[in-house]
């Protein structure tokens, strides 16, 4: 199992029953042929993140988008101050 | 940073018409995208610009992006002969939408909303179906790199039988 497989079903068991995290991983990790999924998993997008956001609530996705979002101007801010030897 | 929670409550406790478009719409969906800013689109009668502006006036929106020395007053007069706005205020950046590309005016927007609830209250969010039609409107590369996740999505909810939006 990939580690972010174990990350997914580690969150997945928040609040999807078995049935659907059990499908939830075999659609990502298998996406049918022809698929939108398929089509994105080419396209380069991880769904392990769609199917970990998936088990979230509509405000908890929120919070985890500008919580990321504040790290990465914390990082850039950091990265354009001088650096002190 | 936007801080969603105070904003969304300002406009709620103002009785703003509005519908969640966007990133964060995007987000509140699903979508792994990190936002930084809130996207709304509002209804433009007299009386909900009038609400928006008293929404939002404690916050003191300004032109964001613009020299300043260009005079800009948050009021109803100049919302009324605008249509969007990109703005920065105390909780963040924020952008107010007359119109989306590929749907049309508020109405439309509001119709092809979905009801979730957020921070404890309801809010009407742009739907999947909608947003994926408003990035195909807007056509920037930007905007159609976002619609295979976004097919993604609908299609994963789809066979998960997710109800929760």
């Amino acid at each position: 199992m990939l580690n972010s497989e174990v990350r997914c079903e580690n969150i997945c068991k928040k609040s999807m029953n078995t049935r659907q995290q059990n499908r939830g991983l075999e659609l990502i990790t298998h996406p049918p042929p022809g698929s939108k999924l398929a089509a994105a998993k080419e396209f380069g997008i991880d769904l392990t993140l769609l199917l970990e956001n998936l088990a979230l609530t509509p405000t908890e996705r929120l919070e985890k988008a500008f919580a990321a979002a504040a790290f990465h101007h914390e990082l850039r801010q950091a990265g354009q101050r001088p650096r002190v030897k | 940073m936007i801080s969603f929670q105070k904003a969304l409550v300002a406009l709620r406790n103002a009785g703003v018409e509005f519908v969640l478009i966007g990133g964060a719409a995007m987000v509140a969906h699903g979508s792994a995208l990190a936002t930084q800013d809130l996207d709304i689109c509002y209804e433009r009668s007299h009386e909900n610009i009038r609400r928006l502006v008293s929404a939002l006036a404690p916050f003191h929106p300004r032109l964001r992006g613009a020299p300043a020395d260009i005079p800009f007053r948050f009021d109803s007069d100049t919302l009324e002969r605008g249509l969007n706005f990109t703005l920065a205020t105390d909780l963040g950046d924020l952008d107010l939408f007359g119109e989306v590309a590929g749907l049309g005016a508020y109405k439309v927007v509001r119709a092809a909303s979905d009801i979730v609830q957020v921070y404890g209250t309801d809010c009407p969010i742009l739907s999947l179906d909608a947003l994926i039609r408003a990035k195909q409107a807007a056509g920037r590369p930007r905007d159609l790199a976002a619609i295979p996740e976004l097919e993604a999505l609908r299609e994963l909810k789809r066979k998960l039988g997710n109800k929760q939006s």
